[in-house]
């Protein structure tokens, strides 16, 4: 019994030793990050524009409600999806392709992924000024090689049509070698006795990669998919530095009607519930994702 | 005293803490810190906030010579030419004094003497120092002043102009420049000749296409607003006015949506474009070799009926600068005729004519003394300008301005990009005209915009 009270004695202490050890911690989140974050839920909420001769004032979900009647919002979250569906489709599949063949070189596997990994450390502001050079009319080298063939010279950026397919080129440029080193680190990271047992069973390369290696990286393709979500919701550089959203509307994505909302109208609440719904979204469906990652694996694994 | 508000409250608790954390600091910093110190006690290199590129040369090429004549040298803070306006808001909300010297166009003008972000002139010196009688009218009595206050010097008289190759029309029997918008169209039509020759091209860009709509509209008879706010640019002047201009797209080059003011002047000086709509200071670059393929067979107009004079640039003392006197000094340097002038004929910056003494071809030269262009092309240039002069129409300057013209120019996009039809375009921006007015209050910028047309009246602008 003494052992015993003994051990609760220690336990509560024990239990406010570990709260005093945690809290500077919690604190530092609260401040951090928890706050702000509750500070701008608390702005949603509010009329406050920086160039309005009204005193910022409580509105309830009217900055909310503003969203669904905002013809500028929707088609905004259009062009982001638009983007995201076709960055992350495109970029998935030439990233796992580039990746599995890279895992089939004998060498230099290190050097090409070092290579590979370039575009995703540039600055987007170098991405951007390279692009613009590479997309002029006049004297851009895709325009230049267009005119060796004989082919009809192009804007690129200059149509409602084709200006969001060069943007998609561009992130694709940018993003596809990170696709690629996840998968590649991923397949790596896969047991090899299984793809030999696959073999002595006769499965062809192709039926490996299919019902082996692509389930079994199931895993890392969803957090890749999530990382790509994210950075497509948010895309905003290259838009900001090449199109600035035009022409008219067509490149106008969540991440840059908030910014013109916010930064350029200075309508604090309402840019900042434009950016609590894009959260939202975002959080979604990156739960339906991982809520597909946790699914059991078929029997076509096994 | 201004109001105690939110802002007012943590900036000042701020600057409080700041003292009190400074505690032996010198009498001289703290008055300093208030914003009450004398020329001796301020700093003489200045930050001078401006778009970045070609419009901020002349700051550097004069620099020795301001350091010697006024004991103060600028430090350039170069910011994007599009987002700007939001860049100088986010520092002055803040009441930073990261800037002492704002250079900007003067549509910002209205929205920063309503926020108190710009000093008076007048505080740190007399309106003689500017000697305002030389300044064009239409830049002195629109864009410097707010309620008869002088709050900034002109830097550069930006309006829009025809510039055209004289060899390519003589080439189609067209023997002069085109008067009215009907004969724009049909010149451009008849000297498209794709895809070697394209009839015109104009900013079709995002970001100031805007000011190519405005310019046909003015000539279409178009107000920005009547009286009582409502706004008139989806009305038949406006509504023509956006149908020509997507016509005008026609016989354009291909690219015209990605034509910014770079790439307009690159699209005429490469020699592929018959016929322009730019801002004067093409006609600098135009008659330049080492940027021009087509000196000495150009032509200088002022656009048909009406001419819009978009943009420009003021320098203003900033209201959070700890540096004012000296600020003033600098402004007050770069401002005298006998400096700008040397900068409105440099084909190296952007700055245009501004002064009555701008007008003086014999001084059609750049800073270092060198001839831009011929005696027969500066005649035509500067003719041009006076032409488009006579027929100014100003950029809007009420507070809110930035917001106006934004929306606007998105519109104006979308119809040029096939988005909607010039008059749902047109119907659209009006209508989020009429939700900014009212968000900025309406009896406010009913009167705003009253006192602004008296300044045109006053600078003798038919409007």
């Amino acid at each position: 019994m003494a052992a015993v009270v003994g051990r609760r004695r220690a336990s509560g202490g024990g239990r406010r030793f570990a709260l005093l050890t945690v809290a500077p911690a919690t604190l530092l989140l609260v401040g951090i990050s928890i706050f702000p974050l509750l500070w701008a839920l608390r702005l949603s909420f509010m009329q406050d524009s920086l160039l309005s001769v009204a005193t910022p004032h409580f509105i309830g979900v009217d900055n909310y409600a503003h969203l669904f009647h905002d013809p500028l919002f929707w088609s905004s979250l259009g062009v982001t999806s638009v983007f995201a569906v076709s960055v992350i489709t495109i970029q998935l599949v030439a990233g796992l392709a580039i990746a599995l063949a890279l895992d089939r070189l004998p060498r230099y596997q290190q050097v090409i992924a070092t290579i590979l990994l370039i575009p995703s450390i540039l600055s987007p502001s170098v991405v951007s000024f390279q692009w613009r050079q590479l997309f002029d009319y006049y004297s851009g080298p895709l325009n230049y090689f267009l005119g060796l063939l004989h082919l009809p010279l192009q804007g690129w950026t200059a149509s409602a049509r084709g200006a969001l397919p060069a943007l998609v080129l561009v992130d694709f440029w940018e993003w596809t070698p990170f696709m690629v080193l996840l998968m590649f680190a991923g397949i790596k990271s896969l047991p090899r006795s299984v793809f030999e047992a696959a073999r002595i069973d006769g499965s062809s390369g192709w039926q490996v990669t299919i019902f082996q290696t692509i389930p079994l990286l199931r895993r890392v393709i969803a957090i890749a998919v999530i990382l790509r979500l994210i950075g497509a919701f948010k895309i905003f550089d290259i838009i900001y530095s090449l199109t600035a959203g035009g022409p008219g509307t067509s490149t106008e994505s969540l991440a840059f009607y908030t910014y013109v909302q916010g930064f350029r109208y200075f309508d604090l609440g309402y840019s900042t519930a434009m950016a609590f719904v894009t959260l939202i979204l975002i959080t979604v469906l990156a739960r339906l994702i991982l809520g597909f990652m946790e699914r059991p694996i078929g029997r076509s694994v096994g | 005293m201004p109001p105690i508000t939110r802002r007012n409250f943590l900036a000042d608790s701020a600057k409080a803490s700041a003292l009190l954390a400074l505690g032996g600091t010198s009498v001289g910093s703290l008055l300093s810190a208030c914003g009450t110190s004398s020329a001796s006690s301020e700093a003489t290199t200045l930050a001078v906030e401006i778009d970045a590129g070609q419009n901020a040369n002349p700051f550097m090429w004069f620099a020795n010579d301001m350091q010697s004549a006024v004991g103060v040298s600028p430090k350039i803070i170069g910011l994007p030419f599009v987002g700007q306006y939001e860049k100088i808001v986010s520092e002055m909300i803040t009441r930073s004094n990261v800037y002492d010297v704002l250079v900007f166009p003067p549509f910002f003008v209205g929205d920063f003497v309503a926020k108190g972000f710009l000093h008076k002139l007048t505080d740190f010196g007399s309106e003689s120092d500017f000697k305002l009688d030389d300044v064009l009218p239409v830049y002195r009595d629109v864009y410097l002043k707010r309620n008869g206050n002088l709050y900034a010097a002109a830097y550069d008289g930006d309006q829009l102009q025809i510039a055209y190759r004289k060899d390519m029309f003589d080439k189609a029997g067209i023997t002069k420049a085109p008067t009215t918008w009907d004969e724009f169209v049909a010149t451009a039509q008849a000297l498209h000749q794709p895809p070697t020759q394209y009839g015109n091209a104009f900013y079709g860009q995002r970001g100031f296409c805007y000011g190519w709509f405005i310019n046909i509209f003015a000539a279409n008879g178009g107000k920005w607003f009547s009286s009582d706010m409502t706004p008139g640019i989806a009305g038949d002047a406006g509504v023509k006015a956006l149908e020509t201009l997507i016509k005008l797209k026609r016989y354009a080059p291909p690219n015209i949506l990605q034509i910014g003011y770079p790439e307009l002047n690159e699209a005429y000086l490469n020699g592929s474009t018959a016929m322009v709509v730019q801002w004067n200071d093409l006609a600098l670059k135009a008659e330049d070799s080492t940027k021009s393929k087509s000196v000495g067979m150009n032509g200088y107009a002022p656009s048909p009926v009406a001419n819009y004079m978009p943009y420009s640039r003021v320098m203003a003392i900033s209201a959070y600068t700890s540096n004012p006197h000296n600020s003033y000094k600098l402004i007050q340097y770069m401002n005298r005729s006998e400096v700008s002038i040397k900068d409105v004929y440099d084909p190296n910056c952007g700055e245009d004519p501004f002064r009555t003494s701008h007008f003086d071809t014999s001084a059609v030269k750049d800073h270092t003394g060198k001839p831009t262009m011929s005696a027969a092309a500066a005649t035509t240039y500067v003719s041009a300008n006076k032409g488009g002069l006579a027929i100014g129409y100003p950029e809007l300057s009420i507070p809110g301005a930035p917001r106006y013209i934004d929306i606007l120019d998105l519109k104006v996009n979308e119809a040029l990009s096939g988005g909607s039809t010039a008059a749902q375009a047109l119907k659209s921006a009006s209508d989020e005209w009429n939700s900014i007015t009212t968000a900025l209050d309406k009896s406010a910028q009913v009167k705003a915009y009253a006192d602004w047309v008296d300044s045109f009246h006053k600078a003798g602008i038919n409007y």
